[in-house]
């Protein structure tokens, strides 16, 4: 509760940052300062130290899981902070409000990670909603910034409303919006139930750009300011996907059997449009785009197998997938050419940043010592130990293999190829923070016992 | 028939027909009163079901409120200039079955449910009036309620971050 | 005779009946006055007539011209307040059993709008620039 609390009043606190300040430093010092404050106060919160001490009346369970994930995002906006948010002066002029937008993000991801009422869920999903139509169209000069904001908007809102529909259903049929007491055993034939609960599996593949509800992902991810794609490719995608995996393990899981073919056949139908799809593009950031889809069919792999390994490994995911698109945004919003073109030579102008751009791509494409690798890895752990589904397993190790050709592409283009210097440059400390984030991806895949370890502590 | 179910079928004919006024009509202004007459009607709906706040909050927010923005959004819009978007055939097509598919899946849902019988809800039921939804709104449902304000403040930086001249 | 007595229980729908026979009253008055005026007026349809009225002056250019964005954002963040106030009808009519508790519910959603309402005006975005 430390951090939903706290993120809302820091994001009242960057509001009126807008008009208190007069430069943008201070604010940018106080954004990252009040990430800071959060992340203390949610590992305080794992240990149970508690602020506030609010009676949820039921409505939210903060478990070890959801909090340590809580951990996760609050340490990956941080870093994300550290690298990017020089570049969000770009943007716009209301510096301040985009810090604003992206703690209250936050609060919806927390209440997302933590809900037991299908009330919370909505309103989470609408907090990180809202804002993040609005920071997709933020360069508002921009042509293809207004039509990436136009578009998620009028698809997110018909997606929500299909959402409402699905929670309407299911409280028709079980007559309650607490999904721990509902008791769905006993509903197994309910026509109502099966529709409720498909609409929310469909909004909610909607959000995380799950094949076929993709179609938006490409040009809003293309199309919105990099500083904002970065973040809304990682840390929201899958901060949703754990509410994903928490409505369906807890709500659905007594009728598993009703809808774990369809999510094995979506995972498999994500993973071969977002790789196929990524192998013929000519921009890096819309390369991105498409394997952020393909990436979250990965991630779908944890709603196969529903088993306590899904759940270590989505953990891992995250940490994996967020560090190193991170890093790779941080770098593109420094470039002023996203083709594929733009990176050759880079090895040669900028040696440091290529390597890391190197190994947060080997790590993307899963090569053994990268954290990248160890997530993949769990995830075709997870679906192997919950059984029955072989097929997707060798389907998702063939598509892995696809994925590494537009990986290696941009290493490929970096190291072997001649070309003008399209960086326009980096300061030292942000230097720092890249080699920081390539430490945290090979330590983390070297040690992972060592994050469970903190898990479970 | 009582004079109930004469009045829940007549509201269920407006509400159905000026909805499909809605999505029908080729200037957007009539789109607009289809969806007050829309508005008004529903609101109808909930009185019949002893639904009073939400009957109200509905002809307040939305029939008053929102429909001013859906005027304001028109006016903003440049329709004189009469840019009728290309239509592709194929896709109407594909539309038009996809949303009977999910019609059919709803009145499957819906068949077996226990609403045929009991079409309005006339004095019985009372968690619709304003005393007892407030008192749940303010005891039960505290927390979404005040996290709420979080969505509204968010609502106000967007309006002010796209709106404002910079 | 029909028996048309006040009732004196307000938590059923039927209560709404006075409102309802207005409204169809309302609606009535309307289409029978129109149509009316329609049948017996005289009707003399000549090109000056059939033109829009602008006041007496020759009508020119548009009327459907894209309005400034300034006018949307009053209204939007009036439809914002609007929602807030709405709130506070069902907490008035609890007000005395809910105590303080409810008290400081409804003050910590105030006090969140608030904060909006000052940054609002601090932005300046009620400000009537052109």
């Amino acid at each position: 509760m430390n951090a939903v609390l706290l993120s809302g009043l820091l994001g009242v606190v960057m509001m009126f940052a807008s008009f208190l300040f007069r430069t943008k430093a201070p604010v940018r010092i106080l954004a990252i300062l009040g990430m800071a404050v959060l992340l203390v106060a949610n590992v305080l919160d794992t240990k149970g130290i508690h602020f506030f001490h609010v009676n949820t009346t039921g409505f939210l369970s903060f478990t070890g899981y959801a909090l340590f994930f809580n951990t996760i995002v609050i340490a990956c906006t941080l870093i994300f902070f550290l690298i990017s948010s020089k570049d969000m002066q770009k943007v716009g002029n209301h510096y301040a409000e985009y810090f604003a937008l992206i703690f209250f993000i936050l609060t919806g991801i927390f209440l997302v990670t933590a809900f037991t009422n299908l009330l919370i869920l909505f309103i989470g999903i609408e907090i990180i909603s809202i804002p993040l139509y609005i920071l997709t169209g933020s360069a508002k000069k921009d042509l293809k910034s207004n039509e990436a904001a136009l578009k998620y908007f009028l698809m997110g809102a018909f997606s929500t409303g299909v959402m409402l529909m699905g929670i309407a259903l299911i409280y028709g049929a079980t007559g309650t919006f607490d999904i721990t007491k509902m008791n769905i055993a006993g509903l197994l034939k309910s026509n109502l139930l099966t529709a409720g609960m498909l609409m929310l599996l469909f909004s909610m593949c909607f959000k995380v750009s799950i094949a076929p509800f993709h179609f938006w992902t490409p040009d809003v991810y293309d199309g919105a300011p990099n500083v904002f794609t970065s973040f809304m490719a990682t840390i929201v995608k899958v901060g949703i996907f754990v509410g994903f995996l928490h409505l369906f393990y807890t709500a659905f899981d007594a009728i598993a059997l009703q809808w774990k073919i369809w999510m094995a056949v979506l995972a498999a139908l994500t993973l071969l449009v977002g790789n196929i799809t990524a192998v013929f593009q000519q921009s890096v950031k819309r390369m991105l785009a498409y394997s952020s889809i393909s990436q979250a069919g990965f991630m779908l792999f944890a709603l196969v197998a529903m088993n306590e390994t899904a759940h270590e490994g989505l953990l891992l995911y995250a940490i994996a997938y967020c560090l190193a698109t991170i890093g790779v945004f941080g770098i593109i919003s420094k470039m002023t050419d996203y083709s594929f073109d733009g990176f050759n030579g880079l090895a040669g102008h900028q040696p440091l940043v290529a390597l890391c751009v190197a190994i947060f791509m080997l790590s993307l494409a899963g090569i053994p010592l990268s954290a990248g690798f160890l997530a993949k890895f769990y995830m075709l752990k997870a679906v192997i130990q919950a059984g029955g589904y072989m097929w997707l397993v060798i389907f998702g190790v063939l598509m892995a293999a696809v994925s590494a050709y537009y990986y290696f592409r941009v290493i490929q283009a970096m190291y072997f190829k001649e070309g003008p210097n399209h960086f326009s440059g980096i300061s030292a400390f942000e230097k720092c923070v890249l080699v920081g984030i390539c430490v945290l991806i090979v330590f983390t895949g070297l040690f992972p016992n060592i994050i469970f370890g903190w898990m479970y502590f | 028939m009582n004079i109930t179910q004469l009045l829940f079928w007549l509201l269920t004919v407006i509400a159905i027909g000026s909805a499909l006024m809605i999505v029908t009509s080729k200037n957007p202004v009539y789109s607009v009163l289809g969806l007050i007459v829309t508005f008004f009607a529903i609101s109808g709906h909930y009185i019949l079901m002893n639904a009073q706040f939400l009957a109200i909050v509905n002809i307040i927010v939305y029939a008053g409120a929102i429909m001013v923005l859906f005027l304001f959004v028109i006016m903003l819009m440049n329709l004189s200039r009469a840019t009728e978007t290309l239509k592709n055939k194929w896709l109407q097509i594909v539309g038009a079955i996809a949303g009977s598919c999910l019609f059919l899946v709803l009145i499957a849902a819906l068949k077996n449910t226990e609403i045929k019988k009991n079409l309005v809800e006339m004095g019985t039921g009372d968690i619709g009036l304003v005393k007892s939804l407030g008192r749940e709104l303010f005891t039960t449902f505290v927390v979404p309620f005040e996290i709420s304000s979080v969505l509204f403040l968010s609502a106000m930086i967007g309006a002010v971050v796209i709106g404002k001249k910079e | 005779m029909v028996n048309l007595a006040i009732q004196t229980n307000l938590d059923t729908s039927g209560s709404y009946l006075p409102i309802g026979l207005q409204l169809l009253f309302a609606a009535g008055m309307i289409v029978t006055l129109m149509g009316v005026t329609h049948l017996l007026g005289p009707k003399r349809r000549t090109a000056d007539k059939l033109q829009n009225f602008a006041s007496g002056i020759e009508s020119h250019g548009e009327a459907r011209q894209p309005i400034a964005i300034k006018y949307f954002l009053t209204a939007i963040l009036f439809v914002l307040f609007d929602v807030e106030v709405i709130f506070f009808y069902p907490y008035a009519v609890n007000f005395r059993e809910l105590g303080w508790s409810g008290f400081y519910a409804v003050l910590l959603f105030v006090a969140f709008f608030l904060c909006g309402f000052i940054y609002i005006i601090r932005r300046g975005a009620l400000k009537w620039e052109d």
